[in-house]
Protein backbone atom coordinates (compact mmCIF):
# COMPACT_ATOMS: atom_id res chain seq x y z
CA UNK A 1 0.00 0.00 0.00
CA UNK A 2 2.97 2.24 0.82
CA UNK A 3 5.50 3.56 -1.73
CA UNK A 4 9.47 3.53 -0.70
CA UNK A 5 9.66 6.35 1.60
CA UNK A 6 12.26 8.39 -0.44
CA UNK A 7 9.56 8.48 -3.48
CA UNK A 8 6.66 9.31 -0.62
CA UNK A 9 8.99 12.60 0.62
CA UNK A 10 9.80 13.44 -3.21
CA UNK A 11 5.96 13.52 -3.70
CA UNK A 12 4.82 15.09 -0.86
CA UNK A 13 7.58 18.05 -1.06
CA UNK A 14 6.41 18.49 -5.34
CA UNK A 15 3.25 18.54 -3.79
CA UNK A 16 4.02 21.33 -1.00
CA UNK A 17 5.07 23.85 -3.73
CA UNK A 18 1.50 22.81 -5.75
CA UNK A 19 2.81 20.12 -8.08
CA UNK A 20 -0.63 18.59 -9.02
CA UNK A 21 0.39 15.54 -10.58
CA UNK A 22 2.74 14.64 -7.72
CA UNK A 23 -0.26 14.67 -5.28
CA UNK A 24 -2.43 12.58 -7.64
CA UNK A 25 0.19 9.86 -6.96
CA UNK A 26 0.16 10.64 -3.65
CA UNK A 27 -3.84 10.23 -3.70
CA UNK A 28 -3.15 6.90 -5.88
CA UNK A 29 -0.92 5.58 -3.45
CA UNK A 30 -2.63 5.84 -0.36
CA UNK A 31 -6.59 5.87 -1.58
CA UNK A 32 -7.05 2.44 -0.67
CA UNK A 33 -5.71 3.23 2.93
CA UNK A 34 -7.74 6.42 2.98
CA UNK A 35 -11.06 4.50 1.80
CA UNK A 36 -10.81 2.25 4.58
CA UNK A 37 -10.07 4.21 7.35
CA UNK A 38 -13.12 6.39 5.95
CA UNK A 39 -15.32 3.21 5.98
CA UNK A 40 -14.12 2.09 9.15
CA UNK A 41 -15.79 5.36 10.78
CA UNK A 42 -18.89 5.66 8.63
CA UNK A 43 -19.89 2.22 7.99
CA UNK A 44 -21.22 3.55 5.00
CA UNK A 45 -19.64 2.66 1.12
CA UNK A 46 -21.18 6.65 -0.33
CA UNK A 47 -19.99 8.44 3.17
CA UNK A 48 -16.62 6.70 3.24
CA UNK A 49 -15.69 7.79 -0.40
CA UNK A 50 -17.28 11.27 0.40
CA UNK A 51 -14.93 11.86 3.41
CA UNK A 52 -11.85 10.23 1.58
CA UNK A 53 -11.87 12.42 -1.22
CA UNK A 54 -12.68 15.44 0.88
CA UNK A 55 -9.70 14.81 3.23
CA UNK A 56 -7.28 14.64 0.24
CA UNK A 57 -8.73 17.74 -0.99
CA UNK A 58 -8.53 19.74 2.66
CA UNK A 59 -4.88 18.05 2.91
CA UNK A 60 -3.65 19.42 -0.38
CA UNK A 61 -4.74 22.86 0.54
CA UNK A 62 -3.24 22.11 4.26
CA UNK A 63 0.29 21.17 2.77
CA UNK A 64 1.48 24.69 3.59
CA UNK A 65 1.47 23.55 6.90
CA UNK A 66 3.03 20.30 6.90
CA UNK A 67 6.12 19.90 8.54
CA UNK A 68 8.77 18.90 5.53
CA UNK A 69 10.17 15.12 6.19
CA UNK A 70 6.89 14.29 8.89
CA UNK A 71 5.59 10.81 7.76
CA UNK A 72 2.66 11.85 5.50
CA UNK A 73 -0.04 8.58 6.02
CA UNK A 74 -0.36 9.42 9.79
CA UNK A 75 -0.55 12.82 9.23
CA UNK A 76 -3.31 12.11 6.07
CA UNK A 77 -5.14 9.72 8.78
CA UNK A 78 -6.00 11.92 10.84
CA UNK A 79 -7.67 14.42 8.56
CA UNK A 80 -9.61 11.34 6.60
CA UNK A 81 -10.85 10.07 10.57
CA UNK A 82 -11.88 13.61 11.33
CA UNK A 83 -14.03 14.16 8.19
CA UNK A 84 -15.24 10.39 7.95
CA UNK A 85 -16.42 11.10 12.00
CA UNK A 86 -18.32 14.26 10.73
CA UNK A 87 -20.46 12.87 7.80
CA UNK A 88 -20.92 9.85 10.41
CA UNK A 89 -22.22 12.53 13.23
CA UNK A 90 -24.05 14.15 10.21
CA UNK A 91 -25.78 10.95 8.93
CA UNK A 92 -27.09 10.31 12.81
CA UNK A 93 -27.92 13.77 13.00
CA UNK A 94 -30.50 13.37 9.60
CA UNK A 95 -31.68 10.06 10.79
CA UNK A 96 -32.47 8.06 14.04
CA UNK A 97 -30.08 5.40 15.01
CA UNK A 98 -32.55 2.72 14.71
CA UNK A 99 -33.84 3.87 11.54
CA UNK A 100 -30.19 4.22 10.17
CA UNK A 101 -29.41 0.72 10.92
CA UNK A 102 -32.63 -0.91 9.20
CA UNK A 103 -31.85 0.69 6.48
CA UNK A 104 -28.36 -0.70 6.67
CA UNK A 105 -29.47 -4.21 7.37
CA UNK A 106 -31.51 -3.63 3.82
CA UNK A 107 -29.16 -2.46 1.69
CA UNK A 108 -26.84 -5.06 2.74
CA UNK A 109 -24.65 -2.44 4.49
CA UNK A 110 -24.32 -4.61 7.45
CA UNK A 111 -22.41 -7.34 7.98
CA UNK A 112 -23.83 -10.65 6.14
CA UNK A 113 -25.66 -12.68 7.94
CA UNK A 114 -24.03 -15.85 10.08
CA UNK A 115 -26.48 -17.99 9.44
CA UNK A 116 -26.45 -17.82 5.42
CA UNK A 117 -22.42 -18.07 5.60
CA UNK A 118 -20.03 -20.79 5.70
CA UNK A 119 -18.73 -21.93 9.11
CA UNK A 120 -15.23 -20.32 8.70
CA UNK A 121 -17.54 -16.71 7.51
CA UNK A 122 -19.43 -16.84 10.46
CA UNK A 123 -16.70 -16.37 12.62
CA UNK A 124 -15.08 -13.33 10.13
CA UNK A 125 -18.89 -11.96 10.37
CA UNK A 126 -19.19 -12.39 14.06
CA UNK A 127 -15.89 -9.97 14.35
CA UNK A 128 -17.23 -7.36 11.87
CA UNK A 129 -20.21 -7.34 13.57
CA UNK A 130 -18.99 -6.41 16.93
CA UNK A 131 -16.41 -4.19 15.56
CA UNK A 132 -19.70 -2.50 14.36
CA UNK A 133 -21.19 -2.43 17.62
CA UNK A 134 -17.49 -0.66 19.32
CA UNK A 135 -17.05 3.37 19.65
CA UNK A 136 -15.61 4.49 16.63
CA UNK A 137 -12.01 5.02 18.35
CA UNK A 138 -12.10 1.75 19.57
CA UNK A 139 -12.62 0.58 15.65
CA UNK A 140 -10.12 2.93 14.77
CA UNK A 141 -7.32 2.33 16.70
CA UNK A 142 -7.94 -1.16 16.07
CA UNK A 143 -7.98 -1.32 12.54
CA UNK A 144 -4.89 1.34 12.18
CA UNK A 145 -2.76 -1.29 14.63
CA UNK A 146 -4.13 -4.76 13.43
CA UNK A 147 -5.78 -4.03 9.64
CA UNK A 148 -3.52 -1.78 8.46
CA UNK A 149 -0.21 -2.79 10.42
CA UNK A 150 0.83 0.79 11.90
CA UNK A 151 3.39 1.29 14.20
CA UNK A 152 2.87 2.72 17.42
CA UNK A 153 4.67 6.00 16.66
CA UNK A 154 1.74 6.30 13.30
CA UNK A 155 -0.80 5.12 15.42
CA UNK A 156 0.00 8.10 18.21
CA UNK A 157 0.10 10.71 15.37
CA UNK A 158 -3.08 9.69 13.60
CA UNK A 159 -4.96 9.35 16.57
CA UNK A 160 -3.35 12.01 17.89
CA UNK A 161 -2.70 10.87 21.33
CA UNK A 162 0.64 10.83 23.31
CA UNK A 163 2.73 7.75 22.10
CA UNK A 164 2.69 6.17 25.91
CA UNK A 165 -1.06 5.60 25.78
CA UNK A 166 -1.49 4.20 22.44
CA UNK A 167 -1.04 0.82 24.00
CA UNK A 168 -3.14 1.15 27.25
CA UNK A 169 -5.85 2.54 24.59
CA UNK A 170 -5.47 -0.44 22.18
CA UNK A 171 -5.65 -2.80 24.90
CA UNK A 172 -8.79 -1.13 26.38
CA UNK A 173 -10.37 -1.48 22.47
CA UNK A 174 -9.79 -4.65 22.76
CA UNK A 175 -11.30 -5.39 26.21
CA UNK A 176 -14.20 -3.60 24.75
CA UNK A 177 -14.33 -6.23 22.05
CA UNK A 178 -14.35 -9.37 23.94
CA UNK A 179 -16.83 -8.25 26.21
CA UNK A 180 -19.18 -7.18 23.23
CA UNK A 181 -18.39 -10.86 21.66
CA UNK A 182 -21.62 -12.89 21.87
CA UNK A 183 -21.11 -15.72 24.52
CA UNK A 184 -20.94 -18.40 21.88
CA UNK A 185 -18.10 -17.24 19.60
CA UNK A 186 -15.83 -19.51 18.69
CA UNK A 187 -11.93 -18.52 17.41
CA UNK A 188 -11.43 -19.59 13.85
CA UNK A 189 -8.94 -22.50 14.28
CA UNK A 190 -11.64 -24.33 15.88
CA UNK A 191 -10.80 -23.82 19.26
CA UNK A 192 -13.28 -23.05 21.33
CA UNK A 193 -12.01 -21.15 24.71
CA UNK A 194 -14.37 -22.95 27.56
CA UNK A 195 -15.35 -20.36 30.60
CA UNK B 1 -19.85 -23.20 26.03
CA UNK B 2 -17.43 -20.75 24.91
CA UNK B 3 -16.60 -17.28 26.52
CA UNK B 4 -15.61 -15.05 24.77
CA UNK B 5 -14.17 -13.35 28.08
CA UNK B 6 -11.46 -16.20 28.30
CA UNK B 7 -10.07 -15.23 25.21
CA UNK B 8 -6.79 -13.59 25.77
CA UNK B 9 -5.57 -9.65 24.07
CA UNK B 10 -3.11 -12.45 21.48
CA UNK B 11 -5.92 -14.37 20.87
CA UNK B 12 -7.95 -11.45 19.91
CA UNK B 13 -5.20 -9.64 18.30
CA UNK B 14 -4.70 -12.68 16.20
CA UNK B 15 -8.36 -13.33 15.30
CA UNK B 16 -8.38 -9.33 14.43
CA UNK B 17 -5.55 -9.84 12.37
CA UNK B 18 -6.44 -12.89 10.13
CA UNK B 19 -9.71 -10.86 9.52
CA UNK B 20 -7.78 -8.16 8.37
CA UNK B 21 -7.00 -9.16 4.59
CA UNK B 22 -10.95 -10.30 4.51
CA UNK B 23 -12.53 -7.75 5.67
CA UNK B 24 -15.50 -6.89 3.85
CA UNK B 25 -14.36 -3.59 2.50
CA UNK B 26 -16.44 -2.00 -0.65
CA UNK B 27 -14.60 -1.95 -3.69
CA UNK B 28 -12.03 1.38 -3.41
CA UNK B 29 -13.34 3.78 -5.92
CA UNK B 30 -11.11 5.47 -7.88
CA UNK B 31 -10.41 9.18 -6.26
CA UNK B 32 -7.58 10.43 -7.38
CA UNK B 33 -9.26 11.83 -10.59
CA UNK B 34 -12.15 13.80 -8.89
CA UNK B 35 -9.18 15.09 -6.56
CA UNK B 36 -7.13 16.10 -9.39
CA UNK B 37 -10.07 18.40 -10.98
CA UNK B 38 -10.76 19.34 -7.86
CA UNK B 39 -7.33 21.00 -6.83
CA UNK B 40 -6.89 21.80 -10.33
CA UNK B 41 -9.68 23.90 -10.30
CA UNK B 42 -8.85 26.10 -6.90
CA UNK B 43 -4.79 26.29 -7.31
CA UNK B 44 -2.71 26.40 -3.89
CA UNK B 45 -1.84 29.96 -3.24
CA UNK B 46 0.94 30.62 -0.42
CA UNK B 47 0.20 31.90 2.79
CA UNK B 48 0.46 35.37 3.00
CA UNK B 49 0.50 36.95 6.41
CA UNK B 50 -1.66 39.98 7.04
CA UNK B 51 -0.29 43.11 5.84
CA UNK B 52 1.04 44.69 9.25
CA UNK B 53 2.73 47.20 6.95
CA UNK B 54 0.73 50.09 6.89
CA UNK B 55 1.78 51.28 9.91
CA UNK B 56 5.98 52.19 9.90
CA UNK B 57 6.25 50.89 13.74
CA UNK B 58 4.72 47.52 12.70
CA UNK B 59 7.23 47.46 10.16
CA UNK B 60 9.88 47.99 11.74
CA UNK B 61 9.06 45.47 14.25
CA UNK B 62 8.44 42.67 12.00
CA UNK B 63 11.18 43.46 10.31
CA UNK B 64 13.43 43.34 13.52
CA UNK B 65 11.27 39.70 13.80
CA UNK B 66 12.34 38.60 10.31
CA UNK B 67 16.05 39.75 10.74
CA UNK B 68 16.25 37.13 13.98
CA UNK B 69 14.72 34.31 12.88
CA UNK B 70 16.20 34.26 9.20
CA UNK B 71 14.19 35.19 6.59
CA UNK B 72 12.09 33.07 4.67
CA UNK B 73 12.55 30.44 7.27
CA UNK B 74 10.76 32.32 9.73
CA UNK B 75 7.58 32.22 7.81
CA UNK B 76 7.37 28.02 7.97
CA UNK B 77 8.09 27.65 11.62
CA UNK B 78 5.34 27.88 14.19
CA UNK B 79 7.09 29.59 16.69
CA UNK B 80 7.67 32.36 14.64
CA UNK B 81 4.19 32.34 13.47
CA UNK B 82 3.59 32.62 16.94
CA UNK B 83 5.76 35.58 17.04
CA UNK B 84 4.13 37.61 14.61
CA UNK B 85 0.60 36.35 16.12
CA UNK B 86 1.21 38.11 19.03
CA UNK B 87 2.19 41.25 17.05
CA UNK B 88 -0.85 40.98 16.06
CA UNK B 89 -1.90 41.23 19.73
CA UNK B 90 -4.48 38.56 20.15
CA UNK B 91 -2.18 35.79 22.31
CA UNK B 92 -2.57 31.85 20.87
CA UNK B 93 -4.06 33.39 17.74
CA UNK B 94 -2.30 33.32 14.15
CA UNK B 95 -4.92 35.02 11.59
CA UNK B 96 -4.05 34.98 7.83
CA UNK B 97 -5.30 36.23 4.70
CA UNK B 98 -4.92 33.17 1.74
CA UNK B 99 -6.22 33.11 -1.46
CA UNK B 100 -8.52 30.78 -2.22
CA UNK B 101 -10.11 29.72 1.21
CA UNK B 102 -9.34 25.83 1.35
CA UNK B 103 -13.10 24.27 1.23
CA UNK B 104 -14.68 22.11 3.60
CA UNK B 105 -17.49 20.67 4.28
CA UNK B 106 -20.01 23.34 5.98
CA UNK B 107 -20.33 20.71 9.56
CA UNK B 108 -17.16 19.66 10.45
CA UNK B 109 -16.57 18.22 13.66
CA UNK B 110 -16.38 20.76 16.25
CA UNK B 111 -13.75 18.91 18.91
CA UNK B 112 -15.08 20.76 21.92
CA UNK B 113 -13.95 18.18 24.50
CA UNK B 114 -16.55 16.57 26.80
CA UNK B 115 -19.52 17.72 27.69
CA UNK B 116 -19.93 18.61 31.04
CA UNK B 117 -21.04 20.66 33.73
CA UNK B 118 -20.18 24.04 34.59
CA UNK B 119 -18.56 22.89 38.34
CA UNK B 120 -17.08 20.37 36.52
CA UNK B 121 -15.07 22.57 33.78
CA UNK B 122 -13.95 25.05 36.48
CA UNK B 123 -12.39 22.71 38.48
CA UNK B 124 -10.53 21.26 35.31
CA UNK B 125 -9.49 24.97 33.68
CA UNK B 126 -6.92 27.29 35.27
CA UNK B 127 -8.78 30.83 34.83
CA UNK B 128 -12.36 31.56 35.72
CA UNK B 129 -14.68 30.92 33.39
CA UNK B 130 -17.16 33.48 31.94
CA UNK B 131 -20.35 33.34 31.14
CA UNK B 132 -22.10 36.47 29.24
CA UNK B 133 -25.25 38.26 30.93
CA UNK B 134 -27.04 38.80 27.89
CA UNK B 135 -27.22 34.48 27.31
CA UNK B 136 -27.37 33.63 30.38
CA UNK B 137 -27.21 29.73 31.08
CA UNK B 138 -25.53 27.55 27.99
CA UNK B 139 -26.84 24.56 27.02
CA UNK B 140 -24.36 22.88 27.12
CA UNK B 141 -21.06 23.10 28.41
CA UNK B 142 -17.79 21.28 27.29
CA UNK B 143 -14.40 21.03 28.45
CA UNK B 144 -11.16 19.86 26.86
CA UNK B 145 -8.39 19.46 28.96
CA UNK B 146 -5.82 18.29 26.73
CA UNK B 147 -5.59 21.82 25.97
CA UNK B 148 -2.74 23.58 28.65
CA UNK B 149 -4.66 25.49 31.06
CA UNK B 150 -8.02 23.93 29.48
CA UNK B 151 -10.41 24.75 27.23
CA UNK B 152 -14.12 25.57 27.85
CA UNK B 153 -17.10 25.94 25.51
CA UNK B 154 -19.96 28.07 25.94
CA UNK B 155 -23.28 26.16 23.55
CA UNK B 156 -26.14 28.35 22.75
CA UNK B 157 -29.03 26.84 20.97
CA UNK B 158 -30.52 29.09 18.33
CA UNK B 159 -33.43 30.90 19.49
CA UNK B 160 -35.56 34.49 18.69
CA UNK B 161 -32.71 36.39 17.86
CA UNK B 162 -29.94 34.28 17.30
CA UNK B 163 -30.19 32.58 14.17
CA UNK B 164 -29.11 28.67 13.68
CA UNK B 165 -24.98 28.71 12.37
CA UNK B 166 -24.83 25.96 9.69
CA UNK B 167 -20.58 25.23 10.41
CA UNK B 168 -21.74 25.24 14.23
CA UNK B 169 -25.27 23.56 14.69
CA UNK B 170 -25.70 26.36 17.49
CA UNK B 171 -26.64 29.53 17.64
CA UNK B 172 -23.79 30.84 19.88
CA UNK B 173 -20.61 28.83 20.49
CA UNK B 174 -18.31 30.62 23.03
CA UNK B 175 -14.71 29.11 24.01
CA UNK B 176 -12.19 30.35 26.19
CA UNK B 177 -8.86 29.43 26.61
CA UNK B 178 -5.10 30.25 28.22
CA UNK B 179 -3.73 31.98 24.89
CA UNK B 180 -0.36 33.03 26.63
CA UNK B 181 -0.11 29.72 27.29
CA UNK B 182 -0.94 27.74 23.89
CA UNK B 183 0.61 29.96 21.34
CA UNK B 184 -0.23 29.20 18.07
CA UNK B 185 -3.06 27.11 19.02
CA UNK B 186 -5.45 28.59 16.82
CA UNK B 187 -5.59 29.92 13.58
CA UNK B 188 -7.77 31.55 10.83
CA UNK B 189 -7.40 31.49 7.51
CA UNK B 190 -9.26 34.09 5.31
CA UNK B 191 -10.35 34.43 2.48
CA UNK B 192 -10.84 37.20 0.20
CA UNK B 193 -14.52 37.95 0.57
CA UNK B 194 -13.75 37.52 4.43
CA UNK B 195 -13.77 40.80 6.48
CA UNK B 196 -11.28 40.96 8.80
CA UNK B 197 -11.05 44.00 10.90
CA UNK B 198 -8.45 44.74 13.69
CA UNK B 199 -10.43 45.81 16.70
CA UNK B 200 -10.59 46.44 20.65
CA UNK B 201 -13.08 44.56 22.76
CA UNK B 202 -13.46 45.99 26.28
CA UNK B 203 -10.43 47.84 25.43
CA UNK B 204 -8.40 45.08 24.70
CA UNK B 205 -7.35 44.18 21.11
CA UNK B 206 -9.05 41.56 19.45
CA UNK B 207 -10.17 40.71 15.83
CA UNK B 208 -13.53 40.83 14.02
CA UNK B 209 -13.81 38.22 11.12
CA UNK B 210 -17.26 38.02 8.92
CA UNK B 211 -19.16 37.68 6.00
CA UNK B 212 -17.98 34.55 4.15
CA UNK B 213 -17.51 31.56 6.77
CA UNK B 214 -13.26 31.08 7.24
CA UNK B 215 -11.12 28.57 7.94
CA UNK B 216 -10.50 27.88 11.58
CA UNK B 217 -7.39 25.03 12.67
CA UNK B 218 -6.57 24.40 16.23
CA UNK B 219 -3.43 22.54 17.20
CA UNK B 220 -1.51 21.83 20.45
CA UNK B 221 2.01 22.23 20.40
CA UNK B 222 4.77 22.12 17.69
CA UNK B 223 2.25 19.64 15.75
CA UNK B 224 1.12 19.16 12.24
CA UNK B 225 -1.69 17.04 13.05
CA UNK B 226 -4.49 19.82 13.67
CA UNK B 227 -7.59 18.79 16.63
CA UNK B 228 -9.62 20.72 14.57
CA UNK B 229 -10.48 21.94 11.14
CA UNK B 230 -13.32 23.59 9.90
CA UNK B 231 -15.04 26.50 8.65
CA UNK B 232 -16.21 28.86 11.01
CA UNK B 233 -18.93 32.04 10.71
CA UNK B 234 -18.65 35.39 12.13
CA UNK B 235 -16.13 35.28 15.03
CA UNK B 236 -14.60 38.15 17.83
CA UNK B 237 -11.88 37.06 19.14
CA UNK B 238 -10.12 39.25 21.69
CA UNK B 239 -7.68 38.88 25.11
CA UNK B 240 -7.93 39.51 28.34
CA UNK B 241 -6.00 38.65 31.09
CA UNK B 242 -3.95 35.95 29.69
CA UNK B 243 -7.18 34.44 28.65
CA UNK B 244 -8.44 34.28 24.78
CA UNK B 245 -12.02 35.06 24.32
CA UNK B 246 -14.23 33.76 21.12
CA UNK B 247 -17.41 34.85 20.39
CA UNK B 248 -18.75 32.52 17.03
CA UNK B 249 -22.37 33.01 15.54
CA UNK B 250 -24.70 34.28 12.32
CA UNK B 251 -25.19 37.97 14.45
CA UNK B 252 -23.68 41.69 13.32
CA UNK B 253 -20.68 43.01 14.87
CA UNK B 254 -23.19 45.26 17.19
CA UNK B 255 -24.75 42.45 18.59
CA UNK B 256 -21.69 39.97 19.11
CA UNK B 257 -20.06 43.17 21.23
CA UNK B 258 -23.09 43.10 23.09
CA UNK B 259 -22.23 39.82 23.81
CA UNK B 260 -18.64 40.76 24.91
CA UNK B 261 -19.67 43.50 26.98
CA UNK B 262 -20.84 40.58 29.33
CA UNK B 263 -17.36 39.13 29.63
CA UNK B 264 -14.14 40.37 30.51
Amino acid sequence: MEGRPLDELALVERARTGDVNAYEALVQQYQQLAYRVAYQVTRDAADAEDAAQEAFVNAYYALGRFRPGAPFKPWLCRIVANEAHNRRMAAYRRTALADRAQRAQASGEAAPSPEAAAEADEFRATLVETLGRLRDDDRLILSYRLFFDFSEADMAQALKVPKGTVKSRLSRALTRLRAALPADFQLASGGTVDG
Amino acid sequence: MADPRWLTDIELERALRELGPRYPYPPTPNLAAAVRRRIVARPMAPVRRLALWRDPRRLALAAAVVLVLAGAAALINPTTRDAIAHFFHVPGVIVSRVSPVPSLSPVTPLNLGRRTTMADAQSAVSFTIAVPSSLGTPDAIYVDTEVPGGEVALAYAPRPGIPLVKQTELGVLITEFRGDLVPGFLTKEAGPSTTLEETSVNGDPGWWVAGEPHLVITRIGDTDYPVTLRMAANTLIWEHGGVTYRIESGLSRADAFRIAAGLP
